[in-house]
């Protein structure tokens, strides 16, 4: 059962925005949702949460409308980080775990547990506005998690964390897993998509365009991937006659080629040696999901997720 | 990949806890509304009175209120200590006046001008000091005005037989002078009992030709004959003071509720409270919430001010002494009773601008274009209070009653009515119970439009579409 998604859709004046819409999350897995800038995300995000109504279709939670789904359920991540900036982090914290219909108690209990492994416990008496921005992220997850909400919903909340704090997230996101939560979210990195999902569905303009498990999704794309690299040719000018193989990129350290899954990997090896090739690495790999992404939701979209992409580098920094 | 960190053991753990859900999903309906306004407006009001531009314009203001109080009693205070009296020179050449001679004319002029108690306690001085003289050259007299040693020359020459002329000699200019009219009334007095004694009256026929006729005031007006004339002013004042009181507290708080709501939909934390909370909950709970704070910053206000009036008796009475002219700060029943009404309308009245503002304040996208999305609401608010200060002489109108019943304009008008005594009890119940309804009304329309508003980051919508919105549900 889960949350159902079913044939829904939503419009804004002329603009329509989700068309026909349907996906399922099993209730208690990590679910990736997919799609570039402006596909419809966020607007379906809200309407599960109930803050906008679809204009068709339903939204059900093991076989109940949302709607009738107590709100304190629910722990939302908004894309746009939401708190109050000019109070203190432990007064806001449990403001909002308390309006989600926690005792005071039960919420500073829950405060401690949370700041403290997230190794910010210093942080309880200063003003957000005080904060970095990887640790006002961290306050974020926790306002949306401290009430213990069954269901999850982070819009893009890996986006503007260093790797470490990408690494404590992704901590907490597991926790929550077992501890039996349903969790949904969007993002752009999709390597923590593949490391974290069970399920994902990509929606391109409001449409779905691909769902399914992640291993699913990979294989149904037909093809795997090839990396080559040759030492005394690194061009290897003579793969572009092969038939099937399609090199997508050359770079300095090996050159990468779609092959259609009914292909031969050997074909490739042998075609080389009979050019005499010193081959240093050969491997062959499901596509990654940014490949299919790529390939799917096109090249448009594609200048779309390059700043999303450019910020994060700029956070590694 | 690391897809499968979660061991399968774990998995069923999460599983056998899922079982609890639908059970956790049915523990609590929405029978929390009460509890989460109270937190909201527990919120709001913290959140308010720990602002330090609070803190700080309430210590301001509260100075100031102190300060204002005390400024009587420290004028009345400096001027009985220091040195303010006025030297008066004058030259009578015309021999007897009014048949009084010389000294006669220096007790009557000390008589007229420093009045008739002529101040005998210790500490005050007489503000004028006569000196009378009778010589030909005043140049040396006239150096002295000019150089200050003596404030005023007043020279009264006679042509034989004839009225008296005076010549008054000032180093002010005539437009700041206070001395020069004070002067010219008592030389105008003494020109008439000079004419009546030349005509031949004794000064007692001349005194009672002057005496004040009897002069006594009946109003008939149905609503006032029961109230004494002290009530009557008392009453105006206090409408006066309570028209920009409520002007200027609900319109000052209410920008802060619209305000209030663009920061919170400008820092989107909106977002994360509209699925905690109702639109409804949230809008009430932060009108609340503010009105209690400005409620509370006001009973500071009147609480401090009343208190720091109440103690200038005493205080100009250890200063100055019993006779200084005491303020009189007469607490009536009739001044009570407006007090609370005061009260009332100021809470109708904010209740009724804050839904409307709080609204308004929900449609903009972000803070610093409140101001502009408010102007229709400043302007209808406008009205009222213009209406009330024209009324004020007017309050038994058609016109003005007829605007007292306009919800939007109730707290002034009628404020200003029951100050001049113009409205009835039953008129008082009756607009309390038009606002009641007009603030339920307001709340559902801005709810609606919150609702809409808290999330819409886009075009402002048209009055018409507003109203679309108002009306669906």
């Amino acid at each position: 059962m889960g949350l159902m998604v079913e044939h829904v859709d939503k419009s804004f004046g002329q603009l329509h925005v989700i068309k026909d819409l349907s996906m399922e999350v099993k209730e208690g897995s990590i679910f990736g949702f997919l799609g570039a800038n402006g596909a419809g995300k966020t607007t379906t995000m809200r309407m599960i949460l109930d803050i906008l109504r679809p204009d068709s279709g339903s939204i059900t939670w093991n076989g109940k409308d949302m709607r009738e789904i107590p709100r304190h359920n629910l722990g939302y991540l908004p894309e746009e980080r939401g708190l109050y900036p000019k109070v203190e982090v432990q007064e806001q914290l449990l403001f909002l775990a308390r309006l989600n219909g926690l005792t005071k108690t039960e919420a500073l209990a829950h405060l401690d547990e949370w700041l403290e492994r997230f190794e910010i416990p210093q942080y309880r008496k200063m003003k957000v506005e005080e904060l970095s921005k990887g640790n006002q992220q961290k306050i974020q997850f926790l306002a949306t998690i401290l009430h213990d909400p069954i269901i999850l919903i982070m819009d893009e909340p890996f986006s503007g964390l260093d790797p470490v704090n990408a690494n404590l997230l992704k901590e907490a996101f597991l926790e929550m897993h077992r501890r039996g939560k349903t969790i949904i979210f969007s993002t752009h990195q999709l390597e923590q998509v593949e490391e974290l999902c069970e399920d994902v569905v990509i929606i391109d303009k409001g449409q779905t365009i691909i769902k399914g498990s992640v291993r699913e999704v990979k294989r149904q794309q037909g093809r795997n991937v090839a990396r080559l690299k040759l030492d005394n040719d690194p061009e290897a000018l003579w793969l572009d006659s092969l038939p099937g193989v399609k090199v997508t990129k050359r770079r300095q350290d090996y050159i990468e080629m779609n092959i259609p899954s009914n292909l031969n990997p050997n074909l490739i090896v042998e075609e080389a040696l009979r050019h005499g090739a010193i081959i240093s690495r050969f491997e062959l790999a499901e596509p990654s999901l940014t490949d299919i992404f790529i390939e799917r939701v096109g090249r448009t979209t594609l200048q779309d997720v390059s700043p999303a992409i450019a910020t994060q580098a700029g956070g590694m920094k | 990949m690391a897809r499968n960190t979660v061991t399968p053991s774990e998995k069923q753990i999460s599983e056998q806890e899922t079982h609890d859900v639908p059970g956790s999903l049915a523990r609590s309906g929405n029978q929390n509304n009460l509890r989460n306004i109270g937190l909201i407006i527990e919120r709001e009001f913290k959140n308010r009175v720990s602002q330090r531009s609070f803190k700080i314009s309430t210590a301001i203001i509260l100075i100031l209120i102190v300060i204002a109080s005390f400024i009587p009693t420290i004028v009345a205070y400096i001027s009985s200590v220091t040195n303010s009296q006025t030297k008066v020179v004058v030259v009578n050449n015309a021999g007897t006046i009014a048949g009084m001679n010389n000294v006669a004319l220096e007790q009557y002029f000390n008589t007229a001008l420093n009045g008739a108690t002529n101040g005998q306690s210790a500490s005050s001085k007489p503000a004028y000091k006569i000196t009378m003289l009778t010589t030909d050259s005043t140049d040396n007299l006239q150096k002295q005005v000019k150089d200050g040693t003596t404030g005023v020359l007043l020279v009264i020459e006679r042509t034989s037989g004839q009225d008296m002329q005076f010549t008054y000699y000032t180093n002010t200019s005539s437009f700041g002078d206070s001395n020069q009219s004070t002067v010219q009334d008592v030389a105008s007095q003494l020109s008439i009992l000079d004419r009546a004694s030349r005509l031949g009256l004794t000064p007692t026929q001349t005194s009672q030709l002057f005496a004040q006729p009897q002069f006594s005031v009946v109003n008939v007006g149905q609503s006032q004959n029961n109230r004494s004339t002290s009530d009557i002013v008392a009453g105006y004042i206090l409408a006066y003071a309570g028209i920009i009181l409520i002007f200027m507290s609900v319109y000052l708080y209410g920008v802060t509720v619209a305000n209030g709501v663009a920061e919170e939909k400008g820092s989107r934390i909106m977002e994360i409270l509209v699925n905690a909370a109702t639109p409804f909950q949230l809008m009430a709970g932060k009108i609340i919430g503010i009105g209690a704070a400005g409620l509370a910053q006001m009973t500071a206000f009147v609480v401090v001010g009343v208190s720091a009036l109440l103690i200038q008796n005493p205080i100009k009475a250890a200063l100055i002494g019993n006779n200084s002219a005491a303020l009189n700060l007469n607490i009536t029943g009739s001044s009570i009773t407006l007090l609370l009404l005061l009260l009332v309308y100021f809470i109708l009245g904010f209740l009724l601008y804050a839904t409307l503002f709080a609204a308004m304040g929900a449609l903009v996208k972000r803070q610093d274009e409140v101001q502009n999305a408010i102007q229709p609401l400043t302007w209808l608010f406008m009205v009222g209070y213009i209406v009330s200060f024209f009324g004020i002489y007017n309050s038994d109108a058609t016109w003005v009653k007829i605007i007292s019943y306009i919800p939007f304009w109730t707290p002034t008008t009628m404020l200003m009515r029951i100050g001049t005594g113009s409205a009835t009890w039953w008129e008082i119940l009756m607009t309390i119970v038009i606002m009641i309804i007009s603030i339920y009304v307001c709340a559902i329309f801005a709810a609606r439009i919150y609702r809409y508003g808290v999330l819409m980051y886009g075009q402002k919508p048209s009055m018409s579409q507003l109203f679309k919105i108002a009306r669906m549900n």
